[in-house]
């Protein structure tokens, strides 16, 4: 058993780095830095920028720690997508560049800028804190440590690929709603209070998931999926975030939200026609007055475009509706029955 | 600032359990966690495996007494009895307690927290998450010390002991986000700063920043490390990096293999084969090595750690984050080929020499885990007694220091002092006289450590170390900071780290020079043997007049007679 | 003639009538002709699965089931439709215990889900299948004096574990097709990102925020048009825009057009025929 020596020959080539620079110290506003350094297969961006700091300017600052992918520290933008740079190739991102050779490095969007690539997390924590992202256990205080509580297999793996979160911000960085209102949960902080309210051992899941459907909370998701799709631990955050809504609707009390109404609006209108009354959604989700003063400018505009959703009686139903409907309410008692078995 | 009751330095494992001990045991106390990281970035996140507890949920017969009696012998008989007694006795409480406060243990069919085998215990008594244990356990205590209120100074970087005469007044930092110097006066302050291996910096599986920061500030300021020469090698580091792939691969069945295709632990431990306590496994895999039975390449020799017979399904649900970090970092996915590894400065057994309660020397002074020597792993620590440690001992030093923060006087750190701390770092950026680079100091110093104080030591190597060592120190009062901004100065925080690992590196340089014998994870290729006569005791390194002075401490016995230690 | 199952989705049959329009102009020019399925119903709009997750099934088995009945491939043009439905597809094949329980419920309809149909967007038809050769060869107005701003929008791009076809990162796809009609695409760092749909009803300010981003990088790079595969899309960014647009103090104006609409016209369809005028934006 030998090893072919072609396997390790590993070829060098000049890569430039362009990093954004502030120092709110001096700059008023920020720039980028070109760094142009010899690269080998197999270097990832972190050593890079390391051999940069080291050699050629001392003063570039970005937070780095395990150097393993398992701190969450080294969080920011590589080629415009965020990332831990300590996991990601530099050979690999040559292929994305939009300049041929540059790759290009900023801090993650959405947290207040500290210096160069280092951004605030402090906003993010107080939102975890605010969110009770933590378990309250049923157990009193006085009683831990005595006896181990009982879990299922099936229980843990709900929440299993959400522990893997290493507060990376990476998702906090796309998120499409965040760019829009820095008040909005986060997908970090959701995936983590689907986290805490899937565990049985937790005492405080209707007080968390109240705090949910409230304003900037879990309806505020507009399925962008962006925080899935470059979550560096792959986990499914946007199951996470159904499943918050999914609890939401399930638990009485929690539908007196627009979010929720507009959810359970397709849910009603496929039973009846198999289609989606557009006409009235507006007002089923917000309330008439509110559909009044924010939609009524633009219906005018749409009625004289011959834009407008067909009213209620309108809407065809779709071909065969009558069976459709017969299947669509057999499948109502089968879940009546799940639930049936689930609560004992 | 109003002075505090209690300063904790460092938001691991250790650091944490004590914050919240420290607040259960004492709520009226003011008290204040400071770390120079996120609490959740600590290095604590890194320890995969698990951590050990004779629960006996897989193995009935598993006791308390058994993990005792395997930790002293894993300790080569160098760990105080009475120590290993107490982290034994409490683990089964304290994993209890991480899961009554929401830690997602793995679950065995019975809905009981899973245990499985690790190196050098005689029952599977390693409690686990997958192969995120650490990180599990961390975010668990980050989330409930959220919970509590716990008051964080985050991204502050501590500098110095304040101490007048014998007396610690409290401690001196600064701030990372604005580069200033703060005092903060205290009662009492707990080290928990985790490990000081990264000095070995390319062969470690450590983190950056684990720099021995708290060792070296207790040192500087007087107070005694213990075993500093004890630096455990882990055979299973990536080739290129040094970055770990933790014992779960073994535990799990993964096979260690060399250029002949043998499972050549079968010379060295025919009877536990693979999951041989970990200093055996090292120097095997180094004797492997060493006698030309390895792979090559430009990165250096290494071993081929064997996953492939264990299947797609087993590797993906089990060994994830080692699946992942054998792609990210060596291009090899072991499902479908080998792990190259090589053995890795990974765990310091040494540290501030500390009582079973987390006491230093000095009063008002108290250290826990990593950063601590109690000592219970004496020359060799087993998988799974690190998170254990830190979670036991940190709870320990908490509950101490709550107890006995109002017996002493707040202490009142004067302007002056704080402003000569800052001077003394403004003097790293004057030019004039100031040429030296952080990053060729630093690289050398992992070569001669590793290459002189590294898994086979011996006197004309060890001395060359010292040697080389001095001239370091030497050069670094020449270093230069060449980034002078105020704001998150990584370069200063990088030279100061530099410091430390310097300051460190003479002991454990020291120590492993002076003793001369073989024992656990000192390895002296001219003393072979345990010499129990001469060495059956702990060395103590100790900054006294600007100098380092070696002296020693008996080890507590009272459980187990001396033995030869075979596997 | 390349038959396929086309879905009908709800948008298309209300408020963008126009895209249905525009394809059967052009459809048999390429060589494809899409079957409607009158039958389909709607598909849930990425609320159902939450909202009942075996309902979402059983309707979703059912539409496909509809397809693979006639032995055809099912297409849709609205992303959203696309993602629900491929994600209901996933969940089905990976589950024999899902899939028994709603094909005992179809069976009544005479209906058997097997997982035989695969679900497309029109666009990955025109390129996989049409082919971007044949498409050129066919195009009798080239765009050759537009500067086009593609916008693929979120749902045929992610999650990629269910759609898989472009690099939901630095998707070309769109481009292409622009490129084989003669047009020229600006470079558009927002071709990938969201245009806020579905929380328009629920946090407008929001949503309206996210599509002015859009739209204002196209006007800034002074593209003649926005084009897009996705009716809810082109919802947000046309019907929506004026709105949006004075939200995120922008003075100006850009037209979005459909993706089939684009292909009318460089197959020589006028914007009246392809009903262009319908838009708000003209």
């Amino acid at each position: 058993m030998t090893v072919a020596a072609d396997q390790h020959i590993e070829g060098k080539r000049d890569v430039t780095l362009r990093v954004f620079r502030l120092n709110p110290q001096v700059d008023s506003k920020p720039y980028y830095d070109d760094y142009t350094i010899p690269v080998e297969r197999g270097i990832t961006v972190l050593r890079a920028l390391n051999y940069i700091k080291e050699n050629i300017d001392a003063s570039i600052s970005y937070r780095a720690f395990c150097q393993a992918g398992i701190c969450g520290s080294c969080g920011m933008r590589i080629n415009g997508i965020s990332k831990l740079a300590c996991t990601t190739q530099v050979w690999d991102e040559l292929s994305k560049c939009r300049e041929e050779g540059i790759i290009k490095i900023e801090p993650l969007r959405n947290m207040p800028l500290i210096k160069d690539l280092i951004v605030d997390m402090d906003p993010l924590v107080a939102k975890m804190k605010h969110y009770s992202n933590w378990v309250d256990s049923t157990m009193p205080e006085a009683e831990m440590g005595k006896k181990e509580f009982l879990v299922s297999e099936e229980e843990f793996l709900r929440y299993d690929k959400a522990t893997d979160c290493i507060l990376c911000a990476s998702c906090v960085s796309e998120c499409s709603i965040l760019r829009a209102n820095k008040e909005y949960v986060s997908p970090a902080v959701l995936l983590k209070s689907y986290r805490m309210n899937a565990d049985s051992r937790d005492a405080i899941h209707d007080v968390r998931l109240g705090e949910l459907v409230q304003d900037h909370g879990v309806w505020d998701c507009t399925h962008c999926y962006r925080c899935q799709e470059t979550c560096v631990k792959s986990i499914p955050i946007m199951d996470a975030i159904h499943g918050i809504r999914e609890d939401a609707i399930e638990s009485r009390g929690m539908k007196d939200t627009a979010g929720s109404k507009h959810a359970e609006a397709f849910m009603s209108d496929i039973s009846k026609k198999g289609k989606l009354v557009e006409a009235t959604l507006p007002f089923r989700t917000n309330g008439v007055a509110w559909t009044v003063k924010n939609l009524l400018p633009m219906a005018v505009k749409m009625i004289l475009k011959r834009r407008t959703p067909p009213p209620p009686p309108l809407v065809k139903p779709s071909k065969g509706i009558k069976q459709f409907r017969a299947e669509f309410k057999e499948m109502s008692d089968h879940v009546k029955q799940d639930h049936k078995t689930h609560n004992k | 600032m109003k002075p505090f009751d209690i300063i904790i330095v460092g938001g691991g494992g250790g650091g944490l359990y004590a914050a919240m001990e420290a607040m259960k045991t004492d709520p009226s106390l003011k008290i204040a966690v400071l770390s120079k990281v996120y609490p959740n970035r600590s290095h604590t996140s890194a320890a995969q495996g698990g951590a050990n507890a004779a629960l006996a949920n897989k193995a009935k017969d598993d006791s308390v007494e058994m993990h005792i009696f395997d930790t002293i012998k894993g300790s080569d008989y160098l760990a105080d009895q009475d120590a290993v007694d107490i982290l034994c006795s409490e683990a089964p409480k304290i994993i209890r307690e991480l899961d009554n406060m929401g830690t997602p243990w793995s679950r065995m069919d019975d809905k009981t927290i899973a245990q499985r085998p690790f190196g050098g215990a005689g029952r599977p008594r390693c409690c686990y998450c997958a192969d995120k244990t650490g990180h599990t356990i961390l975010q668990t205590l980050y989330e409930q010390c959220l919970k509590k209120g716990v008051v964080f100074f985050n991204e502050y970087f501590a500098l110095n002991l304040s101490v007048s005469g014998s007396r610690m007044k409290g401690l001196i930092a600064m701030d990372m986000k604005t580069g200033k110097i703060e005092g903060f006066s205290a009662r009492t302050v707990i080290f928990a700063t985790g490990g000081y291996a990264k000095m070995y910096w390319n062969r470690s599986s450590n983190a950056a920043g684990n720099s021995g920061d708290g060792q070296a500030i207790a040192y500087r300021a007087g107070i005694p490390l213990k075993d500093m020469e004890f630096v455990q090698f882990h055979p299973t580091g990536l080739r290129k990096s040094g970055l770990l792939v933790t014992e779960g691969a073994r535990g799990e069945g993964g096979y260690l293999v060399n250029s002949l295709g043998e499972r050549f632990m079968a010379r060295y431990a025919p009877e536990k084969m693979e999951l041989g306590p970990r200093d055996l496994v090292s120097r095997s895999v180094e004797t492997e090595i060493l006698e030309g039975r390895g792979f090559d390449s430009p990165a250096g020799k290494y071993m081929h750690l064997d996953l492939t017979h264990l299947g797609a399904d087993l590797i993906k649900s089990r060994l994830p984050q080692i699946r992942e970090m054998s792609m990210y970092f060596e291009g090899v996915d072991p499902i479908e080929e080998p792990i190259p590894i090589r053995p890795t400065a990974h765990y310091s057994m040494g540290g501030i020499d500390t009582d079973n309660f987390g006491r230093t020397v000095m009063e008002g002074v108290y250290a826990a885990g990593e950063c601590a020597c109690v000592s219970v792993h004496g020359a060799n620590r087993l998988g799974g007694n690190s998170l254990l440690d830190i979670l036991v001992f940190g709870r320990i030093a908490g509950h101490t220091a709550a107890k006995e923060a109002r017996s002493f006087e707040p202490g009142n750190i004067s302007k002056e002092e704080v402003r000569e701390s800052a001077e003394e770092i403004r003097s790293y950026m004057k030019p004039s006289g100031h040429f030296e680079r952080y990053g060729a100091l630093r690289e050398e110093l992992g070569q001669t450590l590793g290459n002189n104080v590294g898994i086979y030591r011996e006197s004309s190597l060890l001395q060359k170390g010292i040697s080389d060592i001095e001239e370091l120190k030497e050069r670094f009062k020449k270093v230069r900071v060449f980034d002078t901004s105020d704001v998150f100065n990584t370069n200063l925080l990088q030279v100061l780290e530099l410091r430390n690992m310097l300051d460190l590196s003479e002991t454990v340089a020291a120590g492993a020079y002076a003793r001369e014998e073989s024992r656990g994870s000192h390895t002296r290729t001219d003393f072979p043997n345990r010499d129990d006569a001469k060495w059956h005791k702990h060395t103590l390194a100790t900054f006294e007049g600007g100098k380092l002075a070696l002296g020693e401490k008996s080890v507590t016995m009272g459980r187990y007679e001396l033995q030869e230690r075979t596997y | 003639m390349k038959r396929y199952a086309y879905y009908l989705s709800c948008i298309n049959e209300s408020m963008t009538k126009e895209v249905d329009r525009s394809i059967a102009l052009w459809q048999k020019d390429l060589g494809i002709e899409l079957v409607h399925l009158h039958e389909s119903t709607c598909c849930g709009g990425s609320n159902l699965d939450y909202v009942s997750p075996k309902h979402f099934a059983l309707v979703n088995a059912r539409n496909i089931a509809h397809a693979e009945k006639m032995g055809l491939d099912l297409v849709v043009s609205c992303n959203t439709c696309l993602m629900t439905i491929r994600t209901a597809k996933k969940k089905l094949d990976a589950s024999p215990e899902l899939r028994a329980e709603v094909n005992d419920i179809l069976k009544a309809e005479g209906l058997e889900y097997r997982g035989t149909s695969e679900v497309r967007h029109l666009l990955w038809v025109l390129i996989d299948d049409v082919g971007l050769e044949a498409i050129k060869a066919k195009v009798t107005v080239p765009l050759s004096k537009y500067r086009i701003a593609p916008f693929y929008g979120c749902h045929i791009l992610r999650p990629s574990t269910v759609l898989g076809k472009d690099n939901p990162l630095d998707p070309s796809s769109l481009d292409q097709l622009v490129e084989a009609l003669g047009g020229s695409t600006i470079p558009y760092t927002h071709k990938n990102r969201c245009c806020g749909f579905h929380t328009l009803l629920v946090a407008e300010e929001e949503s309206l925020s996210v599509a002015a981003e859009a739209l204002g990088e196209a006007i800034d790079e002074k593209a003649d048009f926005i084009v897009t595969p996705c009716p809810l899309c082109h919802t947000v960014l046309d019907g929506y825009q004026a709105k949006a647009l004075k939200q995120a103090d922008i003075h100006s104006s850009i037209p979005v057009l459909h993706l089939s609409e684009m292909v009318g016209l460089a197959l020589g369809y006028t914007a009246k025929e392809l009903g262009v005028k319908r838009h708000i934006v003209s």
